[in-house]
This record gives C-alpha cells, sequence and structure tokens, in this order.
C-alpha cells in the first residue's frame, strides 16, 4: 500500500510539473473572461447596418420612424421603470418625437448635459430638455445605478445603434450600385396603399441570410398598418390599443410547499447549472483518462515497466497510477472551483461590476459541488480502469486509439443527452440511462436540478462502486499480462480469452497465462 | 547453500512452451551465466524468479522462500530493456527506486548520493536524465538496481548494446559485488563474456536446459580438442585415442577422448605425416554449447 502511494505521488509531481496541469489550471480563467468579455465584444463590434426606403405610400415611411423612436424609448426606460420610476413614463411620452435623432453617444450626451447643467446638443427639443431637468434627480440615479454592463446592453438594444436610415435621391439605380458596392445594406419600396394592398412592399438586399433588419422593419410597418386600418374602420385608439395589447406570460415556480413564486433568473441559472457541470465533468474526466493512457504507453514504451514490477505487483503499479492521475485531476478541478468563486462571487464585489451571467447562486450551493467531486471519482474510476488495462495492450498511441475507440463512442453519449436531460430531468429515458454504469455520473450530474430521489442517488452510486469494483478486477488481469506485451496489440477476441484465463500465482497454481 | 532453485518449472504462452521442465540452483554468493541463443527462455526465467511472471507449474524458491514476491525487496533487477523517467533529476530517480524497494525517503536520497559519487556521476546528481549520454544512463541504471544493496542481482543482457569500456564498466561491477559476496545472475548470448567472468552457468536452448554446473566441470567433462596442420594421407589422422576428426583438408581438428595423452597422439601422428602446426585447446564454451545443441537435439 505504502509503495502505491509511492507511484502516485510521483506520478503526481510528474504531472504537475507538465504543461497540459498548467494548461489545464489555467483554463478556468481564460473560460471565466470569455464568458464575461466575449458578449460584450461582440456588441460592441457589431457594426451597424445602412438601409434606405423609398416611400410611395408618402405616410408609411414617416410613421415607422416615429414608432422607431417610441420603441427605442421604451427600452431605454425600461430600467427606469424598474427602478420604479413609472410615473415618469407618462411624462416623457410627452417628448417622444425629440429623441428620435439620438444614437448611443447622443444619449449619452443628453443624459450628462441634463446631470452636468451644460447646453444639451443641438439636436435636442426644448421640451426634452426642460422635462429631463425637471427629473434630474431620478435620472441621475438611474444612470448611476447603471452597471457599464447594462449600459452596454441598453445600447445594443437602441435600434439606432443596429440600424441606419440613410438619406437617398430616390433613384433605385443608385440605391442598386450601394448595394453592390457594400455601401448600403438594404432597401425598402413601401406600397402606394399599403392599408388596403397587403401586396406592393419590396426588400432588396445581396445578404439573404441575415434577416435581422427585414424582420425588424417588417413588424413595425405592420403594426403601424394594423392599427391605421383600425382607424379606417372607426375603432378608437383606446380600443385599438386593447386589441393590439398582447397576452404576457409570467413565469412562476412552485416551492416545496406548494407555494408560488416568482422565477427571476438564479431559477434559470440554477435550472441549467448542472448541463454545465456535466460538460466540466465530461472535459474533467477525458482529460484525466486520456493522461492516464498517454501515461501508460509512455511508461510501456520507455522499458520502465519491468523495472518497476521487479519492486511492486502490477496491480499495485496500477493502481498507483490511477491515484496519481486522481490526485493531479482533483487539483486541477479544485483550483477550478476555487477560480470561479473568486470570480463570481469577489470581482462583482470587489469591482463594483456587475458579470453579464452570474453563477455565484449556483457556486454557493454545496451540493452541487460536492456531487460533481463525486461524480468525477467515480466517472474517473470507471474509465481509468477501462483505459488502463487497454492502454497496457498497446506500445504506442495510434494503437490505442483504435483499442479505446468502443469507449470513446460510449463517452459521446452523455454529451449528446445533455440537453435533452437537462430539459426534463426525470423523464424516463433520464431514469433508465442512470442506471448503466459508464452514464452514471454524467447523467445523474445532469439531473441535479430535477433532483432525483434520493433512493435513485444511492441505487446508481452503489451500483456504480459495485461496476468500478468490476473494471478494477477485469482491467487488473489485462494490466499483468499486457503491460509485458510486445508486438501487435491483441484483438478482442484475444483480450476475452486473456479475460477467462486463470491467472497462474506463486508458482504452486496450474494453468496458461496469457 | 543455494539462493535460488528452481524444480520442474514450465511456463507457457498460449501454445508456445517458453520455459520446459527447468531446474537448475544458483550457489549463493557467485557469479551464474544464463547462456543460450536469443529466445531460449532466459528472459522468461529470470522473470519468474522475479515474480513478474508466474509458472504454471513447478518450484520457484528465492532467498529459502517458496513465495518469491515476499523476498523481492532482497532482490535488484536490470532488464534487458531499461529506461529512465527522462524528466526526474538523476538523484532523485535512483532515490525513488530506492523507495519503491522499502528504503526510507533519507536513506534512499543519502545512498543515492553516495553511489554517484562512486560510479563518477556527482556532477550529474541534479540533471534530468533525459540529458544523460548513452552510458551515463547505464550507470544510473546499474546503481538504481544496486542501491538498496540487493542479496541477488539479475542483469537480463548487461553486455548488449554496450561499447568496450562500458563492457569492463559492468564487468567490474560485476566482480565486485561478487566480492562482496553477493550471487550475481546475468544472461548473455556471448559466450566469451561468460566464459570469462561466470563461476557456474546454465544452458538454454528452446526453453530446455541443456546442462548446468561450475564452469570448470563443465569444461572437464568436455574432451579437449587437437588443431594440426598437416601434409600426408588424411586417413592416419584416424589415431587411437581420437574420438572424432574434422578434417578441413590441410588442418583438422581432432576430438582425444579424456583418458588419452595429446602427447601420444601427437608422436604417433608425426610419425606418419608431416605436421606443420599443431596446439591443444581446451573446449571453449562456444564448443560446449554447439556440440550440446547437437547431442541434445540428436
Amino acid at each position: 500500500m505504502k509503495r502505491m502511494l509511492l507511484i502516485s505521488l510521483r506520478e503526481f509531481l510528474e504531472n504537475v510539473r507538465t504543461k497540459g496541469f498548467w494548461i489545464g489550471i489555467l483554463m478556468m480563467p481564460v473560460v471565466l473572461v470569455l464568458v464575461a468579455v466575449v458578449p460584450l465584444i461582440i456588441e460592441s463590434t457589431r457594426s451597424a447596418k445602412s438601409y434606405a426606403v423609398i416611400d410611395e405610400s408618402n405616410w408609411l415611411g414617416s410613421e415607422v420612424q416615429a414608432e422607431i423612436s417610441r420603441r427605442d424609448f421604451r427600452y431605454l426606460f425600461t430600467d427606469l421603470r424598474k427602478g420604479r420610476e413609472e410615473a415618469l413614463l407618462p411624462e416623457l411620452a410627452k417628448v417622444l418625437p425629440e429623441i428620435r435623432v439620438l444614437g448611443e453617444t447622443g444619449i449619452d450626451e443628453a443624459v450628462a448635459s441634463i446631470l452636468t447643467g451644460s447646453a444639451p446638443p443641438e439636436a435636442l427639443g426644448n421640451r426634452w430638455v426642460a422635462h429631463l431637468s425637471d427629473h434630474r434627480v431620478l435620472i441621475r440615479d438611474w444612470w448611476q445605478k447603471l452597471t457599464p454592463g447594462a449600459r452596454a446592453d441598453l445600447s445594443a438594444r437602441i435600434s439606432s445603434n443596429r440600424f441606419v436610415l440613410m438619406e437617398h435621391s430616390g433613384d433605385i439605380e443608385t440605391l442598386n450600385q450601394q448595394i453592390n458596392s457594400g455601401s448600403l445594406f438594404a432597401y425598402f419600396i413601401l406600397g402606394a396603399d399599403p392599408v388596403n394592398e397587403s401586396a406592393g412592399g419590396r426588400y432588396v438586399s445581396n445578404n439573404l441570410t441575415d434577416l435581422d433588419l427585414q424582420n425588424w422593419y417588417g413588424r413595425i410597418v405592420n403594426r403601424i398598418v394594423r392599427d391605421r386600418r383600425l382607424l379606417e374602420k372607426n375603432i378608437d385608439e383606446e380600443t385599438a390599443a386593447w386589441i393590439n395589447q398582447q397576452t404576457e406570460f409570467e413565469g412562476i415556480k412552485l416551492d416545496e410547499d406548494g407555494l408560488e413564486a416568482q422565477v427571476d433568473n438564479t431559477d434559470i441559472a440554477r435550472q441549467w447549472a448542472p448541463v454545465g457541470f456535466v460538460y466540466f465533468l465530461w472535459i474533467s474526466i477525458l482529460i484525466n483518462t486520456q493522461m492516464l493512457l498517454t501515461n501508460t504507453i509512455e511508461e510501456k514504451s520507455n522499458k520502465l515497466i519491468e523495472v518497476l514490477l521487479s519492486s511492486v505487483s502490477p496491480v499495485m503499479l496500477m493502481g498507483g497510477k490511477i491515484l496519481g492521475i486522481a490526485a493531479t485531476g482533483l487539483t486541477i478541478i479544485l483550483s477550478w472551483i476555487v477560480m470561479a468563486l473568486v470570480f463570481f462571487l469577489g470581482v462583482p464585489a470587489l469591482l463594483g461590476v456587475e458579470l453579464p451571467l452570474d453563477l455565484s447562486s449556483v457556486l454557493a450551493e454545496p451540493w452541487l459541488l460536492l456531487s460533481f467531486l463525486v461524480y468525477f471519482l467515480l466517472g474517473y474510476l470507471f474509465y481509468a480502469a477501462l483505459l488502463v488495462g487497454l492502454g497496457s495492450l498497446c506500445n504506442n498511441l495510434k494503437e490505442a486509439q483504435n483499442l479505446i475507440l468502443p469507449v470513446q463512442m460510449i463517452q459521446i453519449l452523455p454529451i449528446l443527452m445533455m440537453i435533452p436531460i437537462g430539459r426534463d430531468p426525470n423523464s424516463t429515458l433520464a431514469q433508465v440511462m442512470s442506471y448503466i454504469p459508464p452514464l452514471t455520473p454524467f447523467v445523474m450530474m445532469n439531473r441535479a436540478a430535477g433532483p432525483p430521489a434520493v433512493s435513485e442517488y444511492i441505487t446508481t452510486t452503489l451500483l456504480m462502486v459495485v461496476s468500478i469494483v468490476a473494471a478494477f478486477w477485469l482491467a487488473a488481469k489485462v494490466f499483468r499480462i499486457g503491460i509485458l506485451m510486445t508486438g501487435k496489440p491483441p484483438g478482442l477476441r484475444e483480450i476475452y480469452r486473456l479475460l477467462r484465463a486463470p491467472v497462474s500465482t506463486r508458482g504452486t497454481a496450474s494453468g496458461r497465462a496469457s | 547453500m543455494n539462493s535460488i532453485e528452481l524444480e520442474g518449472v514450465n511456463k507457457f504462452f498460449g501454445h508456445h512452451h517458453a520455459v520446459a521442465d527447468m531446474s537448475f540452483s544458483v550457489p549463493a554468493g557467485s557469479v551464474y551465466g544464463f547462456l543460450g541463443p536469443n529466445g531460449a527462455g532466459k528472459t522468461s526465467t529470470i522473470r519468474m524468479i522475479m515474480s513478474i511472471l508466474y509458472p504454471d507449474s513447478g518450484r520457484v524458491t528465492v532467498l529459502g522462500s517458496n513465495n518469491p514476491e515476499s523476498v523481492k525487496d532482497r532482490l535488484g533487477y536490470l532488464p534487458e530493456e531499461k529506461g529512465l523517467y527522462k524528466k526526474m533529476k538523476t538523484r532523485e530517480l535512483i532515490a525513488y527506486f530506492g523507495t519503491l524497494k522499502g528504503l526510507p525517503w533519507r536513506e534512499a536520497h543519502s545512498r543515492a548520493q553516495a553511489l554517484l559519487e562512486r560510479f563518477g556521476l556527482q556532477a550529474s546528481a541534479d540533471q534530468k536524465c533525459e540529458s544523460l549520454s548513452k552510458g551515463m544512463g547505464q550507470k544510473v541504471q546499474i546503481i538504481s538496481t544496486l542501491i538498496h544493496e540487493p542479496e541477488v542481482v539479475i542483469l537480463d543482457e548487461p553486455f548488449s548494446g554496450l561499447d568496450p569500456i562500458n563492457i569492463e564498466m559492468v564487468r567490474d561491477v560485476i566482480l565486485d559485488l561478487r566480492r562482496q559476496g553477493r550471487t550475481v545472475i546475468f544472461s548473455t548470448h556471448i559466450m566469451e563474456q561468460a566464459e570469462q567472468i561466470c563461476d557456474a552457468l546454465l544452458l538454454v536452448n528452446g526453453g530446455r536446459k541443456i546442462l548446468d554446473g561450475p564452469v570448470a566441470d563443465i569444461k572437464r567433462d568436455f574432451e579437449p580438442t587437437l588443431l594440426v596442420d598437416f601434409e600426408g594421407d588424411a586417413r592416419h589422422l584416424d589415431q587411437p585415442g581420437v574420438t572424432r576428426i574434422n578434417n578441413m583438408g590441410r588442418k583438422a581438428e581432432l576430438s582425444i577422448a579424456q583418458d588419452a595423452d595429446p602427447q601420444m597422439i601427437m608422436q604417433s601422428l608425426m610419425r606418419e605425416m608431416t605436421i606443420t602446426g599443431f596446439s591443444v585447446r581446451e573446449p571453449s564454451l562456444h564448443e560446449i554449447f554447439v556440440r550440446a545443441v547437437r547431442e541434445s537435439a540428436t
């Protein structure tokens, strides 16, 4: 036993000195930074698309522009409403037309000018200025409470940051040339009588995949045309608004006592967190078992095995290697957890910024983390036994790749099932898969949001432990012979024969080995 | 007192009978050679002594124990194909093998340092193994085998692939171990090496023992050879006391019965024909081996 620990200690120390180990450790901060920063970068680099409108109706185009401004305005002040400054909204609604000319910078400038009391941008109408001045304190509070992430989010939702209306002479030839040269993304032709004829409109563009502009503009046009039709049938504005009102569904969950509670983002994160954990579980197990396989084959091709076997038994050697790499893997995983905790709990508190993805509530749940560690160990031990057994038969990685292909095919299943099980953690399929030992760790982790019944946890874990013992027993049988084999690795039939053959021991037993 | 005894040991690999009914004993404190061509079963026999493999039948007794596993720590083994952990430092590696043989960590490190100094490798103690030359690597491997001061040292083909300087180095190590009273077993397919340093040996071929025993006894059992250069009628070569004639035309190799006197035979030959040169030789291990294999085959 002591020598097994010696072997695992050496294994651990050697792995800790490899580049792969540090790449593994540093993978987490890189992933975290990517998670936090990439969405912001994507938002900020998305360039605005320019479009033109030929308005044959002579009224629809300007109506649409007014509606666009209204919507932007509404987005902009959603946060105000969230801040319970609802009373402000009808007031602000009175000054709508003035903000239609404002882009993101315009809004920034406008707010800044009101807050500092400096001269407002020229584009701003007097009513807007006066109004903002009236509510200076409210707006200042609101603006100051906005995090950089929220501000970026806000500006991304302002349509004038995404789509820019171009002035034009009305000459279609020129517009077509501009589209071909790339200076114009698309142009719309609005029919002469959109209220009575639904045909007549056109959307001209060279880009057939990005339909954002078409959908967005089309929705607004439809809304206005519908309003106009309602008006022509003498339906008053109030009724029209009522007809147009959409039915909204509020997400409600039931807690353990059957009481209703509001669903917020934390709940959704908690529901999907197990899927994230499955992914990390999968990567960790894959990386570590692969490390074990490489290491076993390397040791075999380095001709070190025989020297080691003159001091320890094959089973001790195998156990030591599996243990040493388990220690390496656990070190990496613990460092990931610590880094994630620091990142999600520490960074917002220290720097006062809000992260676009807040997982602190998930990380604060010890049950999830604990099951992650337990399932890592169970899954790792199971696959480690399989791979070390198969790896012992091979002289190089190429041979090993052929031999472990069936194992790898099984390993893909949890990834394929990750999303379906995440959606319905207690489905019959998920329950059945929990009892298939090679899948148990992944599927049970996947189902954590369900959560599975305590009895399921107990039976699947027991089954898993039995499977691991069986896998170790088989692996030991193959390993003690395979590790000394040279030449072509055996086929599946020969491996089966290896498993069936009694292993001679200590000079007294009879029978044939190898 | 014997360090190692094998009785009727058999080992199969599938249908291949790798070691067949092997029995021999290695006297304590001797240098014992395993001789035989490649594939004769030397390595399999060694692996059974080291309890890396287990015999399918028969008995292996090592240092008085029927359970060789229990005496592993008193044995040192250098396999034919051996490697080093490339990324480990030389001293660390040697000490690691020491601890695997049951030495306490501190003891293993101080012994590793002492042995490195004895082998003139103190400068490489903190270098990684990958930076060692082949000869230095060989020394490190030998030190790793000896660090726990084993009572029995088993070296599988220790001379293969070595240059003359390193062959001498390994030979000196073996002789030094004998001086210290340890038992050394080494296998080789080069007879001259065995002839130079072995006290006793085992000849194997095709998994079977051909013969074994002290070198002097083996040689005594085989007839000396008389080599003659001659002119004249070759029929005269057939003198009383000559058991076998290998006539090459103007040169002949005569095997002489053990009780016959080579001097007498020479005198009779010189009477009958012109002898231009002659020599009397003890049979070399090579000849003994060839003859024994031939005899065992008939």
